[in-house]
């Protein structure tokens, strides 16, 4: 593990009088796994969204890569090489999984107005790569056999790995999962660890929020634990959860 | 100075009109968020059907005494009511069953919708503009420099009557109340018991009933109408409605009275051929800049 | 003629619409393009040929209006004001009006790349508003464009508009009185949008432009810039109307306000929506429908009834009642049109309640 590729800084955001993340600073190493958990509106997603440009900080610094990029538009981060799954699942019901795949893509190609207009040499060959990286992409997430079928007509698991394949597309340095697990039973639980760890092992580093302690404590390098905005405690797995305050906060909640 | 405050009283009472359809754009985009683009026709409707009722009632002229009263009441609730009831058949036999399609597809049906109302009245009465009988006695008053007749101060008495009873109606009776729940929370209020498509429903009827005091006010102001005027009246008052901040209603009366102002200016000062380019390019500025509108809280831009 | 053609153009384009294979839809293609340009040659009035042209550019202008609506999503009711754009572009650029007289052939893309301009002054913006708003105020400014033509009448010569337009020449020839020229020359501008809309469907704007009108959100998280991508599909949709423009005001030989009015851009969205929005077959058979219905159909059932029937008739008067109810009918009984895509059957008929 080298330097930081993400770095937060104090940031805070309020939503009203609710302080949804209050001054959280946090570091992710480049080629890590990172866990983020803690009860629900604790500012978990609050955070990724933060990140991945859906709101603005009222303050702090969001470093990626040495840049901050706190208060840039959505696409700009995508571009910059931050990928995001969403805890509802954001998927594009009405095309096919092949498409959905492609347009995560989107920020890899090329193609320019006039290209797409005039579908030029340059943008035939980009796109017949574009489209067997996607094809490429879906039978490594046991997806090939339902490339033509409607995102929203697939199985919920599947509808999941979608999202991840989809945000992969992009070749993001940085992935984040907002709840891989959830919903899915022992069996996918066992292949999405595999899947996230090949991920990682390809060279993106990773940064999950997760529900269930048996896939954050198996797969996580390091976690950070966020009550109400505020991080409570970070650490390895042991540290965690030997931590009182963490177990303050998860109090009759036994996990792992 | 003298000229200045002529063109203010115009464009008050103007402005007045544009008030009243403009109360209704915004109740119903604020309930059941549709930009009712027929609404502009219902209100020439309101016109016709008073004009109509005055035709069967034989009248032609400048009405006094008890016929004032009791015929002119007559024109105008029939205007009412009959511009009410065509707003509630418009909810119920084509925008009801849109109601979770596609965003636009609400909006195409209501374009669609204008487009029937404006052509039947064309059949109806035809596409030259059509003389409305100068049936109210209209005096004027002077007021140190300036003098306002009779029908102005009516225009603008009528539609700040219909804002008060309106108000009222909202914020305190059970149907408002639902009206307001339905505003917030279609689904939310659904499960709390409120009866959306009753309410949806009284939400067309009254703005419907406005248009048609609207319908009825011009044509006795203006004394002429003909079967496009709800196009462009529509649009500014829908103007009104965005300019005042859409779903608020006192914010539509302002915008109302402001748009009256604005245009009434604008002809004084280049010209009455540019009125309808400056209210157009105010729309465009107002939702550019600032959408919510000058009284209007919730921002029409949603994620 | 006009109704074989137009009989022949839609089972054309139902068959392409139905055929799977690519190879196959540009064989059906092809061999409709050559009946298309045989066919005034085997009979035919001027006066249908010149119908044709007609239905022609309301071809070009449905085609055009569904790259804005159809693949992106955003309802723009003031597209007439582009086609007026393009219109007077050519009416003040090749005319006696100021004692210019640029060619046809230039200002064809010279209205084009204005039109796209203004598309982006307008669309620069407004493009964040949401669909409703946007659409009220393309609205607006579709009435503004032809009110300012109308007003500045010493350069437009105001409602009366401008007359006596250059005639076209090819090469040196001029078109002359008829028809037949300008039914070439909007062939071959359908031709091209034809391409170059087909082209931006299947690329990776288009995708981009699917993405956005899905979810804007996720759109923008997979690194899609969406005011961009909205504004360049307002853009080129505007130039499409730009360009039509031209070749209409050179074959009336006339501009005025009145001919760019709301109604004009009505017309062109009824034709996407009863074609089927983002299906470019569909667009085309709703377009030849509805500009069947709107140059030949009632004007003739008008005919029929005094001539034959001796009864007073005005159904051209009638006709926005029957455009409403078409839109009204097909927004309440087959919202995705007559020939739509597979997304759209879909979406339009998706339960509200059903489990994502």
């Amino acid at each position: 593990m080298g330097a930081p590729i993400l770095e937060i800084r104090g940031v805070s955001k309020r939503f009203g009088k609710l302080a949804a993340v209050d001054d959280l600073s946090l570091s992710v190493q480049t080629g890590a796994i990172f866990g983020i958990i803690g009860p629900n509106g604790a500012g978990k997603s609050t955070l990724f969204n933060l990140v991945s440009g859906v709101s603005r900080p009222d303050s702090g610094e969001i470093l990626f890569d040495g840049v901050d990029v706190a208060g840039w538009h959505s696409d700009a981060i995508a571009r910059a090489g931050i990928g995001r799954t969403f805890q509802n699942l954001r998927l594009f019901g009405y095309l096919s999984a092949r498409e959905n795949v492609m347009i995560g893509g989107h920020a890899r190609l090329k193609a320019t107005l006039f290209d797409s207009l005039l579908n030029t040499p340059r943008a035939r060959r980009e796109e017949r790569a574009a489209l067997s990286r996607a094809d490429e992409l879906l039978a490594r997430f046991d997806l090939a056999a339902d490339a033509d079928r409607f995102a929203r007509n697939l199985p919920y698991g599947g509808q999941r790995r979608l999202e991840i394949a989809r945000a992969l597309a992009g070749q993001p340095q940085l992935l984040l999962l907002d709840e891989p697990a959830a919903g899915a039973n022992a069996a996918e639980k066992r292949a999405l660890v595999d899947l996230v760890r090949a991920i990682n092992a390809a060279g993106t580093t990773v940064v999950l929020i997760e529900h269930d302690m048996g896939v954050v404590m198996e797969l996580c390098h390091r976690i950070a634990v966020l009550d109400y905005g505020v991080k409570i405690a970070e650490g390895d797995g042991a540290e965690v959860r030997a931590n009182p305050r963490v177990i303050e906060a998860y109090l009759g909640t036994p996990d792992a | 100075m003298h000229e200045f405050l002529a063109q203010l009283v115009n464009g008050i009472s103007l402005g007045g009109i544009y008030a009243l359809i403009a109360i209704g754009y915004t109740m119903v985009y604020g309930i059941a968020e549709l930009i009712n683009f027929a609404h502009g026709d219902v209100y020439t409707l309101g016109t016709f059907v008073a004009l109509a009722i005055f035709g069967a009632l034989g009248i032609s002229g400048e009405l006094h005494g008890i016929a004032l009263v009791v015929d002119s009441g007559l024109a105008l609730i029939g205007a009412a009511v009959c511009c009410g009831l065509i707003g509630m058949a418009m909810e119920r036999l084509a925008y009801r069953r849109l109601r979770n399609a596609p965003r636009l597809a609400p909006l195409i049906t209501a374009i669609g919708v204008s487009f029937i109302l404006q052509n039947l009245m064309q059949l109806w009465k035809g596409s030259a503009p059509i003389p409305f009988p100068a049936v109210l006695p209209n005096p004027r008053f002077d007021l140190g420099p300036v003098s306002i007749t009779a029908q102005q101060i009516a225009v603008v008495a009528l539609a700040v009557a219909a804002m008060f009873a309106l108000q009222i109606v909202v914020t305190r009776t059970r149907t408002g109340a639902a009206m307001r729940a339905v505003a917030q929370d279609r689904q939310a209020a659904s499960l709390m018991g409120v009866d959306v498509d009753r309410t949806i429903a009284i939400t067309f009827l009254i703005a419907g009933l406005l248009a048609g005091v609207g319908g009825f006010v011009s044509g006795v102001y203006y004394q002429s109408t003909w079967f496009l005027n709800g196009f462009s009246a529509g649009l500014k008052a829908f103007t009104a409605a965005v300019l005042g901040g859409i779903g608020n209603i006192a914010g539509a009366m302002l915008g109302g009275f402001l748009i009256g102002i604005i245009e009434s200016f604008a002809t004084w000062l280049i010209g009455g051929q540019w009125s309808n380019v400056t209210v157009f390019a105010i729309l465009i500025l107002v939702l550019v800049l600032k959408p919510s509108g000058l009284l209007g809280e919730r921002v029409p831009e949603k994620v | 003629m006009v109704y074989a053609i137009a009989a022949i153009v839609i089972a054309f384009a139902v068959a392409i619409d139905r055929v799977r294979t690519k190879r196959t839809k540009l064989l059906l293609l092809a061999g409709l393009a050559v009946l298309l340009a045989v066919a005034p040659r085997l009979g035919g009035s001027d006066a249908s040929v010149n119908a044709l042209v007609d239905i022609g550019i309301y071809v070009v202008l449905a085609l055009g209006l569904n790259v804005v609506v159809g693949f992106a999503g955003l309802l723009d009711l003031g597209y007439a004001a582009f086609f007026a754009i393009g219109a007077y572009t050519y009416a003040m650029l090749a005319s006696p009006q100021f004692g210019l007289h640029l060619p046809f052939w230039v200002l064809l893309f010279l209205a084009a790349a204005l039109a796209s301009l203004f598309g982006i002054v307008l669309g620069a913006p407004t493009l964040r508003l949401r669909g409703d708003y946007l659409a009220i105020v393309t609205l607006g400014f579709g009435e503004i464009v032809p009110q300012v033509f109308q007003n500045l009448t010493k350069y437009t010569g105001g409602p009366n508009g401008i007359g006596a337009l250059d005639v076209p020449t090819f090469f040196g020839i001029p078109f002359g009185q008829s028809a037949l020229p300008y039914y070439y020359v909007t062939l071959a501008a359908i031709a091209l949008t034809l391409l170059l809309t087909n082209n931006l469907r299947a690329s990776r704007l288009g995708r981009a432009w699917m993405a956005i009108r899905e979810d804007q959100l996720a759109a923008a998280h997979a690194g899609i810039d969406t005011t961009r991508s909205k504004l360049a599909a307002f853009a080129l949709g505007a130039s499409f109307s730009g360009f039509a423009g031209v070749i209409f005001a050179a074959k009336l030989s006339l501009v005025s306000p009145d001919l760019f009015q709301f109604q004009v851009s009505v017309l062109v969205v009824s034709m996407l929506v009863l074609g089927g929005m983002g299906n470019i077959p569909g667009v085309v058979v709703g377009a030849v429908l509805l500009g069947l219905l709107n140059g030949t159909v009632l004007p003739q059932l008008d005919t029929i009834a005094t001539d034959v029937l001796h009864v007073h008739a005005d159904l051209t008067q009638a006709s926005f009642l029957i455009y409403g109810v078409i839109l009204v009918g097909l927004m309440l009984f087959r919202p995705e049109g007559l020939l739509p895509d597979r997304e759209r059957r879909a979406e339009m008929h998706a339960a509200p309640n059903e489990v994502v």
